[in-house]
């Protein structure tokens, strides 16, 4: 099926608005750190416009790909991917923290990242294909629910909690949007909460964090002092504590383009994971609610478009780049904001690292392709409407 | 057609198969849930983020500005302190000292401190040591001259930071010590002019804000004023560093000969009050202070019992109320007088030259005590006391520095039955130094007590005078030619009398000597003795006065006129020779008044700048005007007054000349390699270059070099090392 339509012009505006905009904040929020250790203020900007610029390559061939043609070979690609955290995960155990990177050619792959949307363009062809079957337990829910742990366990192993926790949650609303049982869904969860809240008091600073976080949120809730919070947050979460400091310091307006104080080896990873925290000191609230604004876009066109896509695999696939992308923004926000507990998730096209922004801007491109095979965006205004595509032969039992 | 929810609505362009209707319903209500949870958290987010960054954002802007503001002090220059003629005495100079972090320098100690050994001379041990305090911060090397630290630090250490640090440099190290007086770690005054005019030469410290990143590191921050500092005044004294090296010198000599246990001189200008010179021995160097207890200067801080060089104050009001003519006779009992006190005690007043009869005028040159106790008992205490108290005895004299004491005349009801014949000569009375030579100048100045004062003027950071001292009578004590008598009885003294081992060959001094027994410990002792001497010259025109005390003389006779006498005279001889001035006899004065005649009318100082230096004093000589020239060479550099100012009486122009060698009118930064301090700082000066120093002793280096050419408020960095150095 060829492209018949435009694609979501406003998505691909606020995506390409999203990594131009990410340029200027990472030079920024990188800059003290970057000439400190690299000896040049742009030392880090510029591996970050490298990726940026091939994220946007992505974003093109992503949309000029037709999704359907994934269809095929999602199976061999998780397994794949699978495969590599497997692989990962044994060299990790010779190499100390080699585990969640993966080098080829000078490029580090997280296969974290590959395994993420596999599972996900995976999910989305065998949800459209079980259909209403999703709702049995032993051929609907189990075997998508063996794929997710597989994932999520992998991953986790690595270890990286954050990005498996993340993993789950996905895995997890593209079971409920698909149609599983509620009941399903909840028992399943279930065992796992006695297994959380060991590995949260496992380690000491876990223990410490979710202190901080309790605090946060009982001051939240006005149970509690504002000066208890700022006393625990700065001893037992300096990192949190300082991305604080950084959005409170940006005030209404922001201290202005290149002006953030926080980044000057105060806020480590400032350009990281904490970036949005030098979004909002630079920018204000303005600037922090204009980013979160458009996210809020993406996530409203992305429904819209999963809503009018011609067939269930598109709906699913449109549903899963879309709340990838708003888990892990929405995540990051709320990690800064101190309003989650503090974990490592990076925001989508904005924080600087590795290989991320490529594959997210690959998956906006298979997003806008499957915009473009709807009505949403007619390339010629008398064109008879069209019927959804939605009668297509079943491809088989594909688990 | 029924729908579920209002998002469907806007779709609605195409038609959805009836049978599906429920089933994508169902599933579409999950997806409003999914999106339903995801606008909750956006909300959350954004309200959160409107607590942190509307609502509490002050608070945390006032956190962050903690974090990354740092104010430094910019410290203000200290103000430097002349002579009267211009010598510098007191400057500022640039050290660097290091210190290190040694949680930084970490396991690096071996490697640092070889460092720090190889540069600096000392023990690799030493540093070591130092290196493995557990402080964060540790003095490594202080006080390193500035090119020697820039060499050292060309490669950053890490963990080792360079402090510049301003040190105080007194110019001529001892020679007036305790005047000058020294300042602490902080630079704040803490003795002599240093405390007493803190104020006025600390200046107003500036401060720069710093941005300061994670790590303590500082950068200066553009966004923020500086506030430049205000450098602290610069003050003029009245002494003049050639006469106080002199008396200072005499002093330790005489001290030295007579194994005396210390040594005061004071002197001062008569008509004035100016103080000339302030010694006290030993001395202090305030350069390297050693012991805190010499600080003191004893000239205004001391009090002793005068003994007969208080006579005056006898003399004056005999000669005053008519009780005593120069020719009466007095029975001066061939050196010892008993006078009955009760029935069974007495007391005996001893001349230490015992002469049966002594006219008044005799009497005052031999200093008969005798003859003051015989005299007192017709003077009687009230006029004794206010006399006393005239000449400004038991009182502050008002000098600006501090530390100043009053001295102590007790008032006639305090009197023992003895007070009154002891006074007469100098016993049971405290006084300063400072107040005999105050006494003595009022002699001197026809009668008129001046109230003494040290500072000539006060400058500004911009050059403008802000204070200038002044002469000021304090009161006539004695009538003009009551003075005049008695500096007449005193030039007897010095020529016939007790005072002969000050006489100077042409030079009429008039002076007087007192020797006064120790009071220590409830008694006077015996064989301990204050010597003084204390005299003015010339005795027609008093132009110096100078006080001479020893304490304790041991050596070569215990008598003001044995042991004090000669150092004044010491110090008279070299000052007049020194300036060649003050010779009524040697040199005619007719000499000098027929070359500096008076104009007659007012007219306009010539333009007399960049012409030869014979021209010059023509054109001059032909405006009557007076001349004084400064500097080598045959060209006219510069004049002041400047030419077209109104020419007064008296006028004297000042002309500072420049070598022809010097390229045409360019000036240039001469060359002061080799030099003094004292001497680079005269040469540039005279140029109205600024000058800083690093190190002490001889110029070794000069940046800008010798022949640059010189721009107006240019500074020149002179790099020094103590001669010793210099010479290998």
């Amino acid at each position: 099926m060829s492209q018949r339509n435009h694609i979501d012009r406003l998505v691909l505006f606020v995506v390409l608005l999203l990594m131009v905009a990410s340029i200027v904040v990472v030079y920024s929020a990188s800059s003290t750190w970057a000439f400190q250790k690299l000896g040049s203020a742009s030392g880090l900007v510029n591996k970050h416009i490298a990726k940026v610029l091939i994220g946007i390559v992505a974003i093109f061939i992503g949309m000029n790909i037709d999704y359907h043609k994934y269809k095929s070979f999602t199976k061999i690609a998780l397994i794949g991917a699978l495969g590599l955290l497997v692989f990962t995960i044994a060299i990790g155990g010779e190499i100390k923290g080699a585990a969640r990177w993966l080098n080829i050619g000078g490029f580090s792959l997280q296969p974290s990242e590959i395994a993420k949307f596999a599972l996900l363009f995976h999910l989305s062809i065998l949800l459209a294909t079980k259909k209403d079957k999703i709702a049995d337990y032993q051929n609907g829910f189990l075997p998508l629910m063996l794929w997710i742990g597989a994932v999520v366990v992998l991953v986790m192993l690595q270890p990286n909690f954050s990005t498996g926790s993340v993993i789950f949650v996905l895995g997890i609303t593209m079971l409920f949007i698909g149609g599983a049982k509620l009941k399903h869904i909840v028992l399943s969860l279930l065992p796992l909460i006695p297994l959380l809240l060991l590995y949260m008091v496992s380690a000491e600073y876990r223990r410490k964090r979710l202190m901080s976080f309790v605090h946060f949120i009982t001051s939240f809730l006005g149970f509690d002092d504002g000066t208890a919070v700022a006393a625990t947050a700065s001893t037992t979460n300096y990192q949190l504590w300082q991305g604080i400091i950084g959005f409170g310091n940006g005030g209404i307006l922001g201290v202005g383009m290149g002006q953030s104080k926080q980044r000057d080896l105060f806020l480590p990873e400032s350009y990281g994971d904490f970036v949005f925290s030098i979004v909002g000191e630079e920018y204000g609230f303005i600037g922090t609610v204009f980013f979160l604004s458009l996210f809020l876009i993406i996530l409203l066109r992305g429904f819209r478009i999963a809503k009018n896509a011609p067939d269930d695999f598109g709906k699913y696939l449109a549903i899963g780049i879309t709340c990838t992308i708003i888990i892990y923004a929405l995540g990051n926000a709320l990690v800064t904001l101190g309003i989650f507990p503090t974990t490592g998730l990076p925001m989508p096209f904005v924080s600087y690292g590795g290989t991320a922004i490529i594959f997210s801007a690959f998956a906006i491109g298979v997003l806008l392709n499957i915009s473009s095979q709807t009505d949403l965006h007619p390339r010629l205004k008398k064109e008879k409407p069209r019927t959804p595509v939605d009668a297509e032969p079943a491809v088989g039992k594909v688990y | 057609m029924k729908v579920f929810n209002s998002e469907k609505k806007q779709t609605n362009d195409f038609v959805i198969p009836s049978q599906q209707i429920h089933k994508v319903n169902q599933k579409d209500s999950r997806l409003l849930t999914v999106k339903i949870v995801l606008l909750l958290l956006f909300a959350i987010a954004s309200l959160r983020l409107l607590q942190i960054q509307v609502i509490e954002a002050p608070s945390y802007q006032d956190i962050a500005r903690k974090q990354y503001e740092a104010k430094m002090i910019l410290p203000a220059e200290r103000g430097i302190m002349y002579d009267r003629n211009g010598n510098v005495l007191v400057s500022n100079s640039q050290y660097v000292s290091f210190a290190a972090d040694p949680k930084i320098v970490g396991n690096d100690v071996k490697e640092v401190a070889k460092k720090f050994s190889a540069m600096f001379g000392k023990p690799e041990s030493e540093y070591i040591e130092k290196l493995r305090v557990k402080k964060r911060f540790v003095w490594m090397e202080r006080y390193v001259r500035s090119d020697i630290a820039e060499k050292f630090f060309e490669k950053k250490i890490e963990g080792i930071v360079e402090v510049k640090e301003p040190k105080r440099l007194y110019h001529y190290d001892e020679t007036a010590g305790q005047v000058l007086g020294i300042i602490n770690a902080e630079g704040k005054g803490v003795s002599g002019a240093e405390f007493t005019f803190n104020k006025k030469l600390r200046g107003e410290d500036g401060f720069v804000i710093m941005q300061k990143d994670g790590r303590g590191n500082k950068r200066p921050s553009v966004e923020y004023p500086r506030q430049e500092p205000i450098s602290g005044n610069s003050l003029s004294l009245t002494i003049d560093i050639t006469y106080q090296s002199i008396v200072e010198e005499e002093l330790r000599k005489g001290v030295e000969r007579t194994n005396s246990d210390a040594g005061i001189a004071v002197m001062v200008q008569p008509k004035t009050g100016e103080i000339l010179a302030m010694a006290n021995y030993p001395s202090v160097n305030p350069n390297k202070v050693t012991n805190l207890e010499v600080l003191k200067n004893r000239t205004i801080a001391d009090m002793y019992e005068p003994g007969s060089v208080f006579k005056i104050v006898t003399v004056t009001t005999a000669l005053q109320h008519k009780l005593v003519t120069l020719d009466k006779v007095f029975n001066v009992e061939n050196g010892r007088y008993k006078i009955a006190l009760t029935k069974n005690e007495s007391r005996v007043i001893t001349d230490f030259h015992p002469f049966k009869t002594l006219t008044f005028a005799e009497g005052v040159a031999q200093s008969s005590n005798i003859m003051m106790a015989k005299l007192s008992n017709t003077i009687g205490p009230e006029r004794l006391y206010a006399q006393a108290k005239n000449f400004g005895f038991g009182m502050p004299t008002g000098i600006e520095l501090s530390g100043e004491v009053s001295g102590d005349v007790k008032s006639p009801e305090e009197w023992s039955q003895t007070t009154l014949n002891t006074m007469a000569y100098g016993y049971e009375v405290g006084v300063t130094p400072l107040q005999m030579a105050m006494a003595y100048a009022a002699i001197a100045n026809d009668g008129v007590l001046m109230k003494p004062y040290i500072i000539q003027k006060e400058t500004d950071a911009s050059g403008d005078v802000v204070y200038s001292g002044e002469a000021q009578p304090v009161r006539r004590v004695i009538p003009k030619d009551i003075a005049q008598t008695m500096k007449d009885l005193l030039v007897k003294v010095v020529e016939e009398g007790t005072g002969d081992g000050a006489k100077i060959p042409g030079t009429s001094i008039a002076g007087k000597t007192g020797t006064s027994r120790k009071y220590v410990n409830g008694k006077y002792e015996e064989g301990s003795y204050t010597a003084s001497f204390v005299g003015f010259y010339p005795a027609e025109n008093p132009e110096i006065v100078c006080l001479v005390i020893l304490d304790k003389p041991k050596v070569g006779g215990y008598t003001g006129g044995t042991t004090s006498a000669p150092i004044f005279k010491a110090i008279a001889e070299r000052i007049i020779n020194n300036k060649g001035m003050f010779t009524s006899v040697e040199k005619p004065k007719e000499e000098q008044e027929e070359k500096f005649e008076e104009i007659k009318t007012p007219g306009k100082i010539p333009d007399v700048q960049n012409i030869a230096v014979e021209e010059a004093k023509e054109i001059l000589e032909e405006n009557k005007l007076r001349y004084k020239i400064s500097g080598k060479g045959t060209i006219v550099q510069k004049q002041s007054p400047l030419p077209g100012k109104i020419a007064k009486e008296k006028d004297i122009v000042q002309l500072t000349l420049v070598d022809t060698s010097i390229v045409h009118r360019v000036v240039t930064v001469p060359n002061v390699c080799g030099m003094s301090i004292r001497q680079a700082m005269n040469t540039l000066t005279a140029k109205n270059v600024k000058v800083v120093f690093a190190g002490s002793g001889v110029v070794i280096r000069q940046t800008p070099t010798a022949g640059t050419a010189l721009k107006n408020g240019m500074k020149v960095m002179l790099y020094c090392e103590p001669k010793t150095i210099a010479l290998q």
